[in-house]
């Protein structure tokens, strides 16, 4: 014969599973819509760098007489086509409404500093509020190959010949960068603590809708009450329960870790740049490490937002209370992104964010394995404190017969 | 034999439950005393009615004798056993039902009988034979495999009954059977309730209908505002008022409570 718990247990699971809101929550959110977000996402990223990359910038430049060829450059580089406009007064307006690309205004005083030798000043005017834009860059990319022909050029009429000596003049000390971290360590720092941040909010979507539905939907159907009456003691019920909402949140995390591991080995090929490398880096331990890490995320959501659910009155107040429980728990994990914030023995103490930096740490493939014991010990501790507080919850006649 | 000794319940009242008005006679302070010193008993294998109106304290008073709720103070007694020392023992002797038929709409009629059975412990050949006998019984053998979600009001009711029975209890409690059903509904209710009492099951049975009181209850016990009112036979509730329709001998009987309270 079973224990109490587990005939509670097999059978909210049953209740749960044979639910169209959980299996979306659970089961299609992470198998079809997670890997079409990422699909789009990063198509719409790499092809936005690709534009950014090849589009046509259109231009205008104010008084090319002074550096003709400077304008020549311009003129002859592939991706920019220069555009009339009235005077250098009207470049904000053209550039705000997307007429032109950007403008450049060389002075008069120009011509004569430049063939004397001297540095001269040109202004730029671009639109730097674009994140995306590339403008800057490809300007600079072009100013820099004028100024290298010219250099070259004077310090030949100065009879320093073109080659190694020009090169010492220009750059007596040179730095050589030879940095100790690897590529996946760099990547992993980068992009490392936005990962956490998304599993941690698809295992809290997994709780969520069985904690509303063991807990408060119970008091709302009114069979808690008959529940309530069978001889086994209430925190067998409540573990029972625990289980079954602790279970939701596994299977998200796990079909959304699955889901993203298929799509990565489908993708892994096709990606290049940063997200190529990191995605090539990853292999099936790490996703298996990251899947247990979320075990002890998925115990604490589960013990909280069941108290919580408990103490509802009915659904809609469960969903009332528990929302902003969305907000701040995703804070912790929100803090594995912040600079400077890395796992020590301090951070492995605090519940959720040691999760995400663990994970973050995974990802670089720089984790301690001696700090899982206070990680694991103290996300056990808390998940087994609020499950305690959830079964004396459950003994609370003013908690179950709320007027 | 159930008997019911100077039992109390006393509830803590939130802010914003508090009467702004008028205020309620069992308002004292932050408390609410929904039972107050009622005393009754009754003996195996009758069918006691439990009367009042809406607010009067009949649910709390089904719900400390279920052991859902535990008594501020008084003593209850299950064939002399304190029903507060030994609720889980209790509980196996003892089966509710609710007119908020509390059923899990997702699941099958034979699979929530089966949840109850495990959850009191009983074997699974024993559970498949005692749902169908119950079945056969409550004539619900046509729909025991149909998701609760699916059934009529009457039907959900039938196994409402049959979740209460499944683990062959000695005490009944029936709070407010019929209500929502229609008549052939509740008809085929009360013959369960009936044959309950003819299985020698003793049955506590709270409900508005004074037919239904006529027709089945072996004695009456009246509560007003948590105070027990009356306690007797039907026919006593006639001769006591001289009111030979029972409607009328029970406003009769709490009337004198309520102009009291309201003075």
């Amino acid at each position: 014969m079973k224990a109490g718990f587990q005939t509670v247990f097999f059978k909210e699971m049953k209740d749960v599973l044979r639910d169209r809101k959980t299996l979306l929550l659970m089961i299609v959110l992470p198998i079809v819509v997670v890997p079409l977000l990422l699909n789009l996402l990063i198509g719409f990223v790499i092809k936005k760098e690709q534009e950014a990359k090849t589009e046509v910038l259109e231009y205008v430049v104010f008084g090319d007489e002074f550096a003709p060829e400077l304008a020549k450059t311009f003129e002859a580089a592939n991706g920019f086509k220069k555009v009339t406009l009235g005077s250098p007064d009207e470049l904000v307006v053209a550039i705000r409404e997307d007429r032109i690309d950007f403008g450049l205004v060389i002075p008069e005083k120009t011509a004569a500093q430049l063939s004397g030798q001297e540095q001269a000043s040109i202004e730029l005017h671009f639109d730097n509020a674009s994140m995306g834009s590339k403008v800057e860059d490809r300007v600079q990319d072009l100013v820099e190959k004028f100024n290298d022909g010219l250099t070259t050029a004077r310090l030949a009429k100065l009879g320093v010949l073109p080659g190694q000596k020009q090169k010492s003049l220009l750059e007596p000390v040179r730095l050589r960068k030879q940095g100790t971290g690897k590529i996946r360590e760099v990547i992993g720092d980068r992009i490392g603590g936005m990962v956490p941040y998304f599993f941690i909010a698809f295992c809290f979507m997994g709780v969520v809708y069985p904690a509303i539905h063991l807990g408060a939907g119970e008091k709302e159907r009114g069979t808690l009450e008959t529940l309530l009456l069978a001889p086994i003691p209430r925190h067998q019920v409540v573990l029972g329960k625990f289980l079954a909402v602790f279970c939701g949140g596994i299977i998200a995390v796990l079909l959304n870790l699955a889901s993203l591991g298929t799509w990565l080995a489908i993708k892994a090929g096709e990606l290049r740049g940063i997200i190529g490398t990191l995605i090539g880096s990853i292999d099936l331990l790490d996703l298996v490490l990251l899947a247990l890490m979320l075990i002890p995320v998925a115990a604490i959501f589960a013990a909280l937002l069941l108290s919580i659910s408990i103490f509802a009155r009915n659904s809609a107040e469960a969903s009332t209370l528990i929302s902003p429980f969305g907000i701040v728990l995703i804070v912790p994990a929100a803090l594995a992104m912040l600079p400077g914030v890395e796992l020590n023995w301090f951070w492995a103490w605090v519940p959720v964010t040691n999760i995400s930096l663990a994970m973050k740490e995974l990802l670089k493939g720089t984790m301690d394995y001696t700090m899982l014991v206070a990680i694991l010990t103290s996300s056990t501790l808390i998940a087994g404190g609020l499950l305690f507080f959830c079964a004396k919850w459950f003994n609370r006649e003013s908690v179950l017969f709320r007027m | 034999m159930l008997q019911v000794s100077s039992l109390t319940k006393v509830f803590r009242l939130a802010c914003s439950k508090r009467a702004r008005g008028e205020r309620d006679p069992r308002e004292r302070g932050r408390r609410f005393h929904a039972i107050d010193g009622i005393e009754f008993g009754v003996r195996r294998g009758l069918v006691l009615g439990l009367l009042g109106q809406n607010g009067a304290g009949k649910t709390t008073l089904l719900r400390i004798l279920s052991t859902s709720l535990k008594p501020t103070s008084g003593v209850v007694l299950c064939d002399g056993e304190d029903l507060t020392k030994n609720p889980l023992e209790i509980r196996k002797r003892i089966g509710f039902v609710s007119g908020n038929t509390g059923l899990y709409g997702r699941l099958t009629a034979r699979e929530m009988l089966r949840y109850y059975g495990k959850l009191h412990g009983m074997a699974a050949a024993a559970l498949d034979e005692r749902i169908g006998s119950l079945a056969c019984k409550l004539d619900m053998d046509w729909f025991l495999d149909q998701r609760n979600e699916t059934l009529s009001s009457g039907m959900r009711q039938k196994v409402s009954i049959a979740r209460a029975l499944i683990h062959d209890p000695e005490i009944l409690l029936f709070d407010e059977l019929t209500t929502g059903l229609d008549v052939a509904a509740s008809e085929s209710v009360l013959t369960v309730v009936a044959a309950c009492k003819r299985e020698g099951r003793t049955v506590l049975f709270s409900t508005h209908h004074m037919d239904e009181v006529d027709q089945l209850c072996d004695s009456v016990v009246i509560i007003h505002e948590g105070k027990l009112c009356f306690e007797g036979g039907v026919d006593a509730m006639r001769s006591q008022t001289g009111e030979s329709f029972l409607d009328k001998a029970f406003l009769r009987l709490i009337k004198p409570k309520t102009e009291g309270s309201t003075t």
